[in-house]
């Protein structure tokens, strides 16, 4: 029954590609509301977000295989890595950045990038006889849902991003903390003469975009089934273009925008005319996406008084 | 005086105690079993060793050897000549060459012609090796195969692309990705498939997937060509398109290095289709690193091994080459990369000490040249090289599987398909010359 047809399309041939897309696009939208939240605290666009997450997963990769410590502690550590460095982060550099225009402010976290791809490349040289790779046990369940194989890990992934996205909505709307971090969003020296502890929001802010930094870290080496760190590092691409879908304000926006990324870059990959391009999948979807949202606006110059 | 004497007497007896206690100990340390140097001992059929064998440290004036090899972002072949390098260690640790240690100067490149062709000059002109040993790259052999004649060198290594088969002054202990990929579509096809996805890196994909589309037009079968750019960052997007080609019973085949095959074959355990597709690979992965990862593939695989079983029961090559690993290069597991590390230093010990007089450039590459009947048991058939205008002295071998972490022989001996008429020539002269018969 589902088996159709349009344009010589074959859904059943792509809904594996669909699935996969899907569960891309929920880690990319993970990060992608990761970076929303800390940009609408903070004013920063961290793109050291995906070195972030790659250096959480290679530490957890040595716990695993180095060490004989239950691999729920590896996972978690990956997980906080990314709380506490970006917290570090937020903390030392926060303050001196915070009266800096936003591209200073995003510059500053390529430097955090840059520091942490130095590191990982002097403790982890690319090379050895044997490829790193991090599989969670959640890869190992399989379900056939709609004739085709998904993995709990790839369940997770589109779930984690929905309810994620869910949660910190509400968080922001109904809680106090939320509440300061949206106030903050607006006008930060109104909300700072208003009483509102910006130092202890904007850390929140930090630490909790960190949180799903380090989340997104530990299940994206399990989709890609290897664990490339420079990779890794680089697919904040995908996550910075879902967060521009949402034009670094919308949350559900920016879900949707990392689902639809991931799910372009799938399922173009069959199609080999158009299957090379499909890297500049973020790219064109981003400017379709602002070019849409901004066709109403009207671009106005200023006049010449004439005496 | 009895006090004195007394004394005298307790000192004796006490003297007495401590000699017989240090010959005890003295006794008992001979007959402890002495540590016999690794590689030492007389060459026989049951026993390899270490060039001269005589566990002794050579000490004289070093010969110097040299090796270029590729490391790249997914593929390391600087393990090949790290496993010369431990088995040349073990070749000083026993005498030498006639008592003189061999220097062995390896140097990596990251798959740039400029630099290979820089690198060979060095090694050649400023360091002045005799020797070059143990290269393997993308792209080396081509950047520097004319200089290597123009010097008058023929390079003993491990080779990948087509100038490594196909010009004489490189000759390689392994048959490379093209010869491998066909004997393990040779093995998909004797298994039934009438399709097969194949997947290679895209820098040596036309040269490496082309002989088993060779063979699929000649038999019959459907053959799809995935040319893999590295480091892969999409496996589970490659493997869905090759699994669709294929089709369910049919024949999926990798060639990809331990650093790369893992994602294709975890992404496999993801999907759930690794026992619904027969799945062929060239030689890299047929190792029991990757046996023990990847369990689910147990019984699944047709991997084409250019050389034996990695097993100490495989013969005395094998043996030494795990005894070598053990002690001079623990780090390095036992594995494909290290067998093609070890054959290429025994090659060119056994040219080394059939050098006549001083050993020089000149004098060890008219040696390598005149090997030929090389027995060992890492290979289906003997070894050589000989004044040919190219090199395949590696082109029969055996299928393997992984079993309970273990590597195990699926298919005896069997000759590469002739598809090229390289190998046809190839076979041609080997009987005519008796390179490999004697």
């Amino acid at each position: 029954m589902l088996a159709f047809s349009v344009f010589g399309v074959d859904w059943v041939f792509l809904k594996p590609f669909i699935v996969l897309g899907l569960a891309f696009g929920g880690v990319y939208a993970l990060s992608g509301v990761g970076l929303v939240v800390l940009y609408r605290a903070t004013g920063v666009v961290n793109i050291a977000f995906g070195a972030i997450g790659a250096a959480g997963a290679l530490i957890a990769y040595y716990i695993v295989s180095h060490t004989s410590w239950p691999h729920w502690i590896a996972y978690t550590i990956c997980v906080l890595f990314g709380g506490v460095v970006n917290l570090a982060y937020g903390l030392v550099f926060g303050p001196a950045f915070a009266r800096r225009d936003p591209l200073v402010k995003m510059m500053g976290t390529l430097g955090l990038a840059l520091i942490l791809l130095g590191l990982m490349a002097w403790r982890a040289p690319i090379g050895g006889a044997f490829a790193r790779f991090l599989p969670l046990p959640s890869s190992g369940h399989l379900y056939e849902i709609w004739g085709t194989n998904v993995s709990l890990t790839q369940i997770i992934a589109i779930a984690l991003a929905f309810v994620l996205t869910a949660a910190i909505s509400a968080f922001l709307r109904f809680t106090k903390l939320g509440t300061a971090m949206r106030a903050l969003a607006n006008d930060r020296e109104i909300t700072a003469t208003l009483g509102v502890p910006v130092r202890r929001v904007e850390a929140a802010a930090w630490f909790g975009s960190g949180i799903v930094c380090g989340a997104a870290g530990l299940l994206l080496p399990d989709l890609l089934t290897s664990l490339d760190y420079a990779a890794l590092t680089f697919l904040v691409i995908s996550s910075l273009a879902a967060a521009l879908i949402g034009r670094l304000q919308s949350l559900w926006m920016t879900l949707f925008g990392g689902l639809a990324i991931g799910l372009a870059q799938a399922v173009l990959a069959p199609y080999e005319s158009v299957s090379r391009y499909r890297a500049a999948a973020p790219f064109v979807l981003a400017i379709l996406a602002l070019l849409w949202m901004s066709r109403h606006r009207s671009v106005t110059m200023p006049q010449t008084k004439t005496t | 005086m009895r006090s004195k004497t007394v004394s005298a007497g307790i000192a004796l007896a006490a003297s007495a105690v401590l000699a017989l206690v240090l010959a005890t100990w003295a006794v008992g340390a001979s007959r402890a079993p002495a540590q016999v140097p690794v590689g030492s001992g007389k060459a026989s059929a049951k026993k390899s060793v270490c060039g001269l064998g005589t566990g002794k440290k050579a000490t004289g004036r070093p010969i110097k050897l040299g090796a270029i090899n590729m490391l790249i972002p997914g593929v390391d072949f600087t393990t090949i000549s790290k496993v010369a390098a431990a088995y040349f260690q073990c070749v000083n640790d026993n005498g030498g060459i006639k008592g003189r240690p061999i220097q062995y100067i390896q140097y990596a490149e990251a798959l740039n012609p400029a630099q290979e062709a820089a690198l060979a000059r060095k090694l050649i002109q400023g360091d002045k090796v005799v020797g070059v040993v143990g290269n393997t790259s993308f792209a080396e052999c081509g950047t520097n195969w004319k200089y290597y004649k123009s010097k008058g060198f023929t390079v003993i290594g491990a080779g990948v692309q087509a100038e490594c088969f196909g010009t004489p002054s490189i000759v390689e202990s392994n048959m490379g990705p093209r010869y491998s990929n066909i004997g393990a579509a040779q093995a998909l096809i004797r298994a039934g498939v009438k399709k097969i996805a194949v997947a290679s890196p895209d820098t040596i994909s036309a040269y490496a997937d082309g002989g088993v589309v060779k063979l699929g037009a000649a038999r019959g079968v459907s053959v799809k060509v995935f040319p893999t750019h590295l480091p892969v960052t999409d496996a589970s997007s490659q493997l869905l398109q090759m699994y669709q080609f294929a089709g369910e019973g049919n024949g999926i085949l990798l060639d990809f290095t331990p650093d790369t095959a893992p994602a294709f074959m975890t992404a496999a355990i993801s999907m759930g289709i690794v026992g619904k597709i027969k799945w062929g690979s060239s030689t890299p992965i047929a190792n029991t690193f990757m046996a023990g990862q990847f369990p689910q593939f147990d019984g699944h695989l047709w991997i084409n091994s250019e050389f034996g079983l990695l097993d100490a029961s495989q013969g005395p090559d094998t043996r030494l080459m795990i005894a070598i690993l053990k002690k001079y290069a623990p780090k390095i597991a036992p594995q494909a990369f290290g067998q093609m590390g070890f054959m290429d230093a025994k090659f060119a010990t056994a040219a080394l000490l059939n050098v006549k007089g001083a050993v020089t450039a000149a004098s060890y590459n008219k040696a390598v040249r005149g090997l030929k009947n090389i027995k060992t048991d890492m290979l289906c058939k003997p070894w050589y090289v000989g004044n040919l205008p190219y090199h395949i002295p590696n082109n029969t071998d055996i299928t393997v599987d992984y079993k309970d972490g273990k590597v195990v022989k699926k298919e005896s001996c069997f000759d590469i398909a002739a598809v090229d008429k390289e190998l046809a020539q190839t076979r041609v002269w080997e009987k005519k010359l008796k390179l490999n018969t004697g």
